[in-house]
C-alpha cells in the first residue's frame, strides 16, 4: 500500500512552453498584495475616481462593490489597497468580514494596521507636540524615539500636552492617553488591547487612567472617529476603510443587522472628511440593504458591479500570468501554450468566474506538461476536466 | 550579573561600593536617637540625613551655624561619610518650601561628601499628568542645582517614574544637560512591593548610566541581595530603626522576626556582638540593642553577598536558596534574573 502514493518535491519543467512556473494559482484566493489586476474597466474607474475624490478633496466618499462570489471583489479590494498603501499622505485598513458588528469592524480594522503602525502614529503625535513645545525639530516617529531614547526631549514634558492635544482634537481623552501609552513599554500591550477593542482589566485600564471600556458599537464608532481625527490632525489626508465580504450581515439577526448598518451609517455621519470606506458585498443581499434600509444606502450612494469574465477579459487575465513567469522564446504577448478556443472552453467551464478560471488554467497547464502537450486545445481541456 | 565594585574618592574619605547608607533621623527629632554604629560595624562609615529636617530645626541649626559640625552635632568621627538628601521625601505630604540654591547652601554648610537633589516623589495615588509635573520639577531642580554646584562634593541628581521609558529619559536628559556624579532613584518606596515593576525601573536606571547609582529607601534586608545583584551601587535605608520599633528582629538570610512570635528561646540566633553574649530577654527589652542588631543584620546580608560574589560560588544559586523562603521575593528574582540575563 506505501506504494500507492508517489510524494516528491521535484519541480515540473515547463520550459517548454517558455515559463519558469505554473503562473496560475492552485487555490485562487487573492494574495495579500496583488502584482495583478487584470479589472474590468468600469470597476477600476469608478473605484479610482471615488478614491481621487476622497485624495483630492479630503470629502468622504464611499462605495460599494457587488459582484457573485470568485468573481474577484476580494481581489479588487486587495488591489486597491495595495495601491494606497503605497501612499504616505493616508492610512489603509482592510476588515476581511463585518463580523458581529461594527466593534468587530473597528477591531479588524485597527488589527490590521498592527501594533508597530499604530505605536508609530503615536511617536508622530509625541512629534508634532515637541515640535510646537521645544526647540527640537523631529520630523518622523523614529527621530521622536531616537530623541526621547537619547535624553534630548523629556517625556514627562511632551506627554501631559499631548495628552490634552489629543483630547482636544478627538474630543476622547481615554482615546488620547490610550494612543500615548503606545510608547511605553509597560503599558504598550495594554494601551494595544484597549485600541483593539479586545478588552482590558480594570487595574490595567487604572494604571493609564483610561475610565471607559471599548466594548460597544457605539464606542466603536467614537474610537474610530477620535482615530481618524488624530490622523487629519497629522496631516493625513485621510483613511481608507475595505470591508470584505458584507454579505455576511445577512447571517445577524434583523436587530443585529440594522445596529450594524446604523453604526456604520453613525460613523459616515461623524466622518464628513478624510474617510472612504470600500465594501464588497454579493449583489443580492445588497439589493435587501437598499431597499431596506435607505438610511444607510443612501449614505452610500454608488455601486459598481463585478461582472462574469468575457472573452478579452480572460484572455487579458491569462495573458498577465502567463507573462509574470514567462523567460523563453515565446513573445511576450502570446497566450501560448492555451489557444484562443481553449479559452473559449474554460470560459464556458467556468461560467466567467475569475476564481474557477484560473483554477481550471492551472490544473490544465499541469496536465498539459504531464502529457507533454505542445498545446492546450479545446479537447485538451474538455479531456482534463 | 550586574553586581559591581568600585571606590568613590570623597572630601572626607574614599568609600567602597556597594555600600549602604543607614538613615539617621538627625533633625527629625529634637536629638538623634540612632544608636552609635560608625566604628563599630566597619563597613558603616556612613550615613545618609535629610538636609531640610536639619534646616528647619532651629536650635540645631544654630548651634551648626555657630561653629558646631554636623560630625559633631552627630557624635561621630570627623571622616564619615555623609551623604545628604534634600528631604523631597516629606514633599509627598508638604508643599515645597525650599529652592536649589538653599537645598545646596545647607548641604555645603552641613559639609556633606554626596549631595542629592531636590526631588518631589510620586504616588500611587497621584493622576498621571500630576506625576509628570512632579518629575518635571525634579528635573528642573536638578539642574538648576547642578549650575549651582562647584564641585566640592559629589552631586547624584534624583530621578523619578514609574515606567522604564521615563527613568531612561530622564537620565540621558540630565547626562545631556547637566553635570553630575550619579543618579539617585527616588519614589521607589510607595511601590516597593510590586517587585517587579521596581526590579525594571532599577534595570532601566541601571543600563541608562555607567555613573554611580543609588537607590533611595530600598535597603532593607530583603531588597539588599536583589539590588545588588543588579548593580545598584548605594542605597539607604531606615529599616533597622522602623523595625526595632515595632520590636521586629531582622534576620540575615531569612527577613523580620517579630520577637513577641519567639518565646521559649535563651539565646536568639544571630552571633552578633549584640546578639552573641546577650539574652533574648536582654534584646528583647533593650531597643537601642535591637536597633544595633538590625544593623548588623544589614551588614551580614551585605557581607555574604560580597564573600559570595568573591568567591568562586554561583550568585545566582545562592540568590535562589536566598530567596526560596518566600513565594513573592521569589518570584521577583527570577524575573530580575530573566531580565538580566537578557543583558549579560
Amino acid at each position: 500500500m506505501a506504494d500507492a502514493f508517489d510524494i516528491s518535491d521535484e519541480q515540473q519543467d515547463y520550459s517548454q512552453y517558455g515559463l519558469e512556473a505554473n503562473p496560475f494559482p492552485y487555490s485562487p484566493v487573492p494574495a495579500e498584495d496583488p502584482e495583478i489586476y487584470c479589472g474590468q474597466q468600469h470597476v477600476s474607474e469608478k473605484i479610482s475616481s471615488t478614491v481621487s475624490t476622497m485624495l483630492s478633496t479630503g470629502k468622504s466618499k464611499h462605495l460599494v462593490i457587488t459582484g457573485k462570489y470568485g468573481n474577484g471583489k476580494s481581489h479588487t479590494l486587495k488591489y486597491t489597497r495595495s495601491l494606497l498603501r503605497d501612499r504616505d499622505d493616508v492610512v489603509v485598513g482592510y476588515v476581511a468580514q463585518p463580523g458581529e458588528g461594527f466593534l468587530d469592524i473597528y477591531h479588524e480594522f485597527v488589527y490590521d494596521l498592527g501594533f508597530n503602525r499604530v505605536q508609530e502614529l503615536a511617536y508622530e503625535y509625541l512629534a508634532s507636540v515637541a515640535r510646537d513645545v521645544t526647540d527640537a525639530n523631529p520630523i518622523s516617529a523614529s527621530a521622536m524615539k531616537s530623541l526621547i531614547d537619547e535624553g534630548e526631549i523629556l517625556l514627562s514634558e511632551i506627554v501631559p500636552e499631548a495628552v490634552r492635544r489629543l483630547s482636544d482634537v478627538t474630543h476622547f481623552a481615554d482615546f488620547a492617553r490610550a494612543i500615548v501609552h503606545m510608547v511605553y513599554e509597560d503599558t504598550n500591550l495594554y494601551a494595544w488591547q484597549w485600541l483593539t477593542a479586545e478588552g482590558i482589566r480594570y487595574e490595567q485600564r487604572k494604571e493609564m487612567e483610561i475610565h471607559s471600556a471599548l466594548d460597544d458599537d457605539t464606542m466603536g464608532v467614537r474610537a474610530f472617529t477620535a482615530f481618524k481625527n488624530m490622523l487629519l490632525e497629522l496631516g493625513y489626508t485621510g483613511v481608507f476603510v475595505f470591508v470584505d465580504e458584507f454579505e455576511s450581515i445577512a447571517r445577524l439577526s434583523p436587530k443585529n443587522e440594522q445596529a450594524t448598518l446604523n453604526s456604520i451609517r453613525h460613523l459616515m455621519d461623524q466622518n464628513s472628511s478624510g474617510l472612504c470606506m470600500l465594501f464588497g458585498c454579493a449583489p443580492e443581499v445588497w439589493q435587501d440593504v437598499m431597499s431596506e434600509y435607505h438610511a444607510f444606502s443612501e449614505r452610500i450612494g454608488e455601486e459598481v458591479a463585478l461582472k462574469p469574465l468575457t472573452n478579452e477579459h480572460l484572455n487579458d487575465l491569462v495573458l498577465d500570468y502567463l507573462s509574470r513567469e514567462r523567460n523563453g522564446p515565446t513573445e511576450a504577448s502570446s497566450i501560448d501554450p492555451f489557444t484562443n478556443e481553449a479559452l473559449d472552453v474554460i470560459l464556458q467551464r467556468s461560467q466567467g468566474n475569475v476564481r474557477q478560471a484560473l483554477a481550471i488554467c492551472s490544473r490544465v497547464l499541469d496536465s498539459a506538461i504531464e502529457e507533454n502537450r505542445e498545446q492546450v486545445t479545446p479537447e485538451f481541456v474538455q479531456e482534463s476536466m | 550579573m550586574l553586581y559591581r565594585q568600585r571606590k568613590l574618592d570623597l572630601p572626607h574619605g574614599e568609600l567602597d561600593t556597594p555600600v549602604l547608607f543607614p538613615v539617621r533621623n538627625v533633625g527629625k527629632r529634637s536629638s538623634d536617637n540612632t544608636p552609635k554604629y560608625v566604628g563599630t560595624i566597619p563597613e558603616f562609615s556612613a550615613a545618609m540625613i535629610n538636609a531640610r529636617s536639619i534646616r528647619n530645626r532651629d536650635p540645631m541649626w544654630n548651634r551648626l551655624t555657630n561653629g558646631v559640625t554636623l560630625r559633631e552635632e552627630m557624635d561621630v568621627p570627623e571622616e564619615t561619610i555623609i551623604f545628604a538628601d534634600s528631604g523631597g521625601f516629606d514633599f509627598s505630604e508638604q508643599e515645597i518650601d525650599t529652592t536649589p540654591k538653599k537645598t545646596i547652601k545647607t548641604q555645603r554648610k552641613l559639609d556633606s561628601d554626596i549631595h542629592g537633589t531636590i526631588d518631589i516623589p510620586l504616588s500611587r495615588e497621584n493622576r498621571a499628568a500630576e506625576n509628570q509635573r512632579r518629575i518635571d520639577r525634579s528635573i528642573e531642580f536638578a539642574l538648576e542645582a547642578s549650575d549651582l554646584h562647584t564641585g566640592d562634593a559629589l552631586l547624584f541628581a534624583s530621578v523619578h517614574g514609574y515606567d522604564p521609558e521615563t527613568i531612561r529619559n530622564n537620565i540621558q536628559y540630565l547626562e545631556n544637560h547637566g553635570d553630575f556624579d550619579g543618579y539617585a532613584l527616588g519614589s521607589m518606596v510607595p511601590i516597593r512591593t510590586d517587585y517587579k515593576k521596581v526590579t525594571k525601573l532599577v534595570l532601566a536606571a541601571r543600563n541608562a548610566t555607567e555613573k554611580h547609582l543609588h537607590v533611595y529607601g530600598l535597603g532593607g534586608l530583603v531588597y539588599q541581595p536583589l539590588l545588588l545583584y543588579l548593580g545598584v551601587d548605594s542605597f539607604d535605608s531606615s529599616a533597622f530603626i522602623r523595625s526595632a520599633g515595632n520590636r521586629n528582629y531582622l534576620i540575615p538570610g531569612f527577613g523580620g522576626e517579630e520577637l513577641h512570635n519567639i518565646e521559649d528561646l535563651d539565646r536568639l540566633p544571630c552571633p552578633c556582638p549584640i546578639c552573641g553574649q546577650r539574652s533574648l530577654e536582654d534584646i528583647r527589652e533593650d531597643r537601642t540593642a535591637l536597633t544595633q542588631h538590625n544593623l548588623w543584620a544589614l551588614a551580614t546580608e551585605l557581607r555574604r553577598f560580597k564573600y559570595i560574589a568573591e568567591s568562586d560560588r554561583d550568585v545566582e544559586n545562592y540568590l535562589d536558596l536566598r530567596f526560596q523562603g518566600n513565594e513573592v521575593t521569589k518570584r521577583a528574582y527570577e524575573t530580575a534574573k530573566q531580565q538580566v540575563r537578557r543583558l549579560t
